[in-house]
């Protein structure tokens, strides 16, 4: 897996690694953010599962061993927490992949629906987080992916594929939009940082008319219409609000707190996978560093994604097909490699943000990275003792460092009860949650 | 061994019977309503041994009592209801695995029962059309929408998130088209972005800029014209005057702030193209309790989005105008004059947009990306395999063919790099043309075009298993059921040595009668295409062995290789348009069907059965159609909530 040279010395990521980068671009941090170590969070989801007896790290506690698809972790391992049996019980159920997608993040059991009545039952956990600091970042959270929304609905089994491409949902009716071009976003990062006063004015009274044609169709239309209106009413006033927030001095404004190169600017949408999964971990780093927003969410392939993984030695085929792969060492051989590339690329991340210093700590310690998928064996389809890391100790809240083995079967949603008390954003229940993770929270 | 005694048995009784015809009364007599009815008679008891067990007593399960139904009359007054059970029912769900389980025929026969029960009662029930649309334009249709209205070549809605589908398999369903709170900011970006270089391009500021200021013509005169004139194209329907001064205000106010027309004109086309008017596609609703007909200006929205996948042109503006577009002759007037050759890119558009997502093909390129394993895979056979379905399509829609050209044809459409790749011989250039087979060429139809043949294949191999799944759902419309849980896949749990076929293999599992019941009906299908390799190319020997392409229908029917293959489905070709008819009927609509949309779907077919199936009775036959020309009343409860609400909002304003 290599970078071509062009992408290193051009892409984001390559620049924004560069250590000359900090040393050069002036900090406002006092000025810009009452909170001075923002807690973040990003869900990192990875389809199709793992090859499992290679995943679960040896021993417990702080004395553990990494396996060889964590191996990548090694100089990590202080920071990361992996915590063992844990399962998503709402959704063994229905089929192999889009309610284990889905579900994911909400711990519910998504509605059978070809996209009438289409329910996740839930909201997911990231978005109960972007909630509660809404009004801190212009953007209350940012959904990314690679992969555009499989088209198609499946009568196989009775799914949309818009199940099994996306797992941020803001309501259980409105799964939320992912951007898929690292340029898009840069642009879209770069314009919220870089507010221009005039365009702001424009903006406004532009945004002022749109509102006012939203309200007159709301009324026009029957009762059971009005809310996609009023879907796209929060997203004109969403934007209403990061313009003032944006372009305003004083309470309730925001300004970045660091400054975004223009250099630094993807060239476009590369065709290569790893290319593409970079530029976008570049973009969450990126995000996070300026505090463009504090919660984000990252498919590194849709549900049943057959990415062609042969730009890695010795494989050759699609990631779902060999996920299936029938116990043959020749395929487990193949998936595991898969499985730890997702390691490396989390792994590059999580250095990414360490090495963004911030005060006396690091974005990374400021931040929990969960990476995840929502089945186990890619064979069997289970979502039991699901493959889950968290990376970062949010302020020193998590205790990292430690494999942490549970009774079989404890709900995952307790895991997302802790993740969202070290957020700050404390629930007494989270779908199916018992309580809280024992031995995460310091 | 247990069936051999049973035939044994019935022998002996028959036996009985013939020599005895007094005997028979003593086994088991009929009751009143088996007599009556035996196919009613036998699916009640359906119910009773496979579902009563859980779903009746004092605590049913899911809170759901079954046993009430005991006649076809009491079914279809729960319709609704009826819909969701045939969907756990069809798709596996229930039983459940550790229940007492029918046979696949038993189930089938119960579903189809049902169904066409529900389909019978909703058609004698009169028009039920579905409400008034309310729908976001999808990104295709907002490209195409922006791309007319401003006459600039360039694909405004590029940045916009992608879209997934719902109801028949579309992403233009309403149901699925979701607004998430980025939309409005990609929205006025890709505005921007349209308008500013639409003002790049003289001849692009022909189309919508009207007017200009000059000595005679103050700024907002000139101001108001555009407006005039753009505002109605943009929304597809006569505006108000106040509609006229609102954005006249906005003009105003940025022109207060930058005296200069361009930027003050600029702005406000942009807000146009935000607003939720031009976003959205927004029906009246109709609050009486009848059906009404859809006004003149939304028929032409239904018209031009389902014929071209963008907003009506001036010509459909103007007869909805004058109020003539509903008037039978000149709606199909219209309807020609819109699938005429003159209209070609956006009638390929529609082609493109129906014909990718039917048949799958749209995942080329994208779902499907083979790998270096597979030989001579590059961009331009990409391209050829991309559009020679579309092609192929589009000219059965535009010249009127007949829709069973889609199953066998002697003409398809190629690129240089196909053709090469199908050994067709002749002088083929970048862009795809038209090319006349014959029987050498081994060709014709949907189910030899290399692209139709690659994603229903594995990346790196060909899948009976697939290809068969594939036909049963694409072509058939009868998709099998999932796999039940847990069960690995066919191909999966084989313990076969090397030198077994893919074949044997698979015949070895068919001998687990679990698998066996949907695999009898999947396997026998896709081995007929088994001459063509992943990407479509033929093959007269596999991994050293000759083809064995000998297969079935699942009504039994054999046939060996495509050709055959292709005359068998031909033999069910009333099948096969049905489950089309439906899809476009969806497609046009925007929205999954309901049990009501089934008459329109049985009155098209009696119009292509009679008309030799020729695609403008499919087309012109959906436009003629209940669905598609009326909207539903809103149901009372509706209705009074919505009052209600217009009452609070009032306060509110």
């Amino acid at each position: 897996m290599a970078l071509s040279r062009r992408t290193f010395l051009k892409g984001a990521g390559a620049a924004l690694a560069l250590p000359w980068l900090e040393a050069m671009l002036p900090q406002r941090l006092a000025a810009t953010s009452t909170d001075s170590k923002p807690i973040r969070l990003a869900a990192l989801f990875m389809p199709n599962g793992v090859r499992e007896d290679q995943w679960t790290p040896t021993g417990q506690g702080s004395e553990f061993a990494l396996s060889p698809t964590l191996k990548p972790l090694e100089a990590l391992k202080n920071d990361i927490l992996v915590p063992t049996n844990l399962w998503n019980k709402a959704s063994d159920y229905g089929d192999g992949h889009y309610v284990k997608t889905s579900g994911f993040l909400t711990c519910t059991t998504i509605s059978k629906s070809l996209g009438y009545d289409l329910n996740s039952n839930g909201i997911s956990m990231d978005q109960i987080a972007a909630r509660s600091i809404a009004q801190k970042t212009p953007l209350p959270s940012l959904e990314l992916a690679i992969d555009p929304v499989t088209i198609g609905v499946d009568t196989n089994v009775g799914y949309t594929r818009v199940y099994g491409s996306h797992i941020a949902w803001n309501k259980p009716t409105r799964p939320l939009a992912r951007e898929i071009n690292p340029r898009l976003v840069f642009e879209r990062l770069f314009r919220i940082n870089n507010p221009r006063a005039t365009n702001n004015i424009s903006d406004s009274l532009l945004l002022d008319r749109v509102l006012a044609d939203a309200k007159q169709l709301r009324r026009r239309v029957g009762a059971s219409d009005k809310a996609r209106i009023d879907d796209y009413l929060d997203s004109v006033r969403a934007l209403e609000r990061r313009i003032e927030q944006t372009s305003q001095s004083g309470v309730g404004s925001w300004s970045p707190r660091r400054e975004i190169s223009p250099e630094s600017k993807p060239e476009r949408r590369p065709d290569e996978h790893p290319e593409r999964v970079r530029l976008m971990l570049d973009m969450i780093a990126l995000a996070f560093q300026t505090d463009s927003t504090r919660v984000c969410t990252f498919m590194f392939g849709n549900a049943v994604s057959n990415t062609n993984f042969s730009f890695l030695e010795g494989v050759k085929g699609g990631h779902h097909s060999l996920s299936h792969h029938e116990r043959k060492e020749e395929n487990l051989t193949q998936y595991q490699r898969i499985g730890q590339w997702h390691i490396e690329q989390y792994a590059y991340l999580l250095n990414k943000l360490k090495s963004f210093k911030e005060g006396d700590s690091t974005v990374l310690d400021n931040s929990m990275i969960l990476f995840g998928s929502g089945l186990r064996d890619g064979n069997r389809h289970s979502p039991h003792n699901l493959p889950l890391i968290l990376g970062g100790t949010a302020g020193g809240r998590i205790n990292t460092g430690q494999h942490l083995v549970y009774d079989k079967d404890t709900p995952l949603s307790n895991l997302y009860c802790s993740i969202l008390d070290a957020f700050g954003a404390p629930v007494e229940r989270f779908a199916d949650s018992t309580g809280k993770l024992k031995g995460i929270l310091s | 061994m247990a069936c051999s005694l049973l035939e044994s048995l019935w022998g002996i009784v028959f036996i009985l019977a013939v020599l005895a015809p007094n005997l028979t009364a003593s086994f088991r007599e009929p009751s009143e309503s088996e007599q009556k009815n035996p196919t009613e008679y036998r699916e009640v008891e359906f119910i009773k041994r496979y579902c009563l067990e859980c779903h009746s007593g004092k605590k049913p399960k899911a809170s759901l009592d079954l046993s009430r139904f005991d006649s076809i009359e009491r079914i279809v007054s729960e319709s609704i209801l009826w819909d969701k059970i045939l969907i756990q029912l069809g798709e596996g769900d229930m039983p459940p695995e550790e229940a007492d389980l029918p046979s696949l025929d038993e189930r089938s026969n119960f579903l189809n029962w049902v169904e066409s029960s529900l389909q019978e009662a909703a058609c004698q029930s009169g028009p039920h059309p579905g409400p008034a649309v309310l729908r976001r334009l999808n990104r295709a249709e907002y490209s195409a929408s922006v791309r007319d209205l401003l006459d600039i070549h360039f694909d405004a809605g590029e940045a916009l998130p992608s879209e997934g589908s719902g109801g028949e398999g579309f992403d233009n369903a309403a149901e699925t088209l979701f607004i998430s709170p980025i939309h409005a900011e990609k929205y006025m970006d890709a505005a921007r972005v349209a308008v500013e270089y639409a003002f790049a391009d003289t001849r692009s500021l022909r189309r919508f800029l009207v007017a200009k200021p000059d000595e005679k013509t103050p700024p907002e005169v000139a101001a108001r014209r555009v407006i005039e004139a753009f505002l109605p194209r943009a929304f597809r329907r006569s505006i108000t005057e106040s509609e006229i001064l609102e954005y006249l205000a906005l003009f105003h106010a940025k022109y207060e702030a930058d005296p200069s027309f361009t930027v003050a004109i600029r702005l406000t086309l942009q807000a146009v193209l935000t607003s939720p008017k031009f976003l959205f596609i927004a029906e009246e609703p109709n609050f009486d309790v009848k059906p009404h007909k859809v006004t003149d200006h939304e028929l032409a929205s239904r018209l031009s989005y389902f014929l071209w996948g963008s907003l009506p042109d001036d010509e459909l503006l103007e007869a909805a105008n004058k109020g003539s577009l509903s008037d039978p002759m000149i709606l199909q007037e219209q309807f020609k004059r819109m699938l005429g050759k003159q209209n070609s890119r956006k009638v390929r558009d529609f082609s493109q947009n129906f014909v990718e997502q039917w048949l799958g093909t749209r995942a080329l390129g994208r779902e499907f990306k083979p790998g270096k394993s597979i030989l001579g895979y590059d961009s331009e056979l990409e391209g050829g395999m991309k559009y020679e379905p579309v092609f192929f399509f589009n000219e059965i829609l535009t010249k009127n063919r007949s829709l069973l050209d889609l199953l066998k044809a002697d003409y398809t459409y190629a690129n240089r790099r196909l053709a090469r790749h199908y050994r067709i011989k002749g002088e083929f250039r970048e862009q795809p043309k038209r090319v006349e087979l014959t029987d050498e060429d081994r060709r014709g139809g949907l189910l030899s075009m290399a692209a139709v043949l690659a994603v229903s294949s594995y990346q790196h191999r060909t899948s009976p298993v697939l290809r068969g799944k594939w036909i049963l759902e694409t072509i058939l419309g009868d998709p099998p059921p999932p796999p039940p849980p847990n069960v690995p896949e066919l191909e999966e749990s084989e313990r076969g040595v090397p030198s077994e076929s893919l074949r044997e293999r698979l015949e070895l599992h068919r001998r687990d009668k679990a698998c066996a019941q949907c695999h009898d009906r999947i396997d026998p299908l896709g081995f007929g295409l088994e001459n063509y390799g992943v990407l479509g190319r033929w093959r007269d020997k596999h991994e050293g062995h000759p083809v064995d392409a000998r297969g079935a229908l699942p009504d039994g029917t054999t046939f060996t290789g495509p050709e055959e293959l292709k005359l068998a489905l031909l033999g069910r070709k009333d099948q096969f348009v049905r489950h089309l008819t439906k899809k476009m009927l969806g497609y046009a609509l925007g929205r999954g069907l309901t049990y009501y949309d089934y008459c329109a779907v049985n009155s098209i077919m009696d119009k292509l059965r009679a008309n030799d199936y020729r695609s403008h009775f499919l087309l012109f036959g959906i436009i003629q159609s209940v669905p598609f020309r009326f909207k539903a009343g809103i149901t009372s409860g509706e209705g009074e909530h919505a009052a209600t609400l217009n009452q609070d909002e009032s306060i509110n304003e």
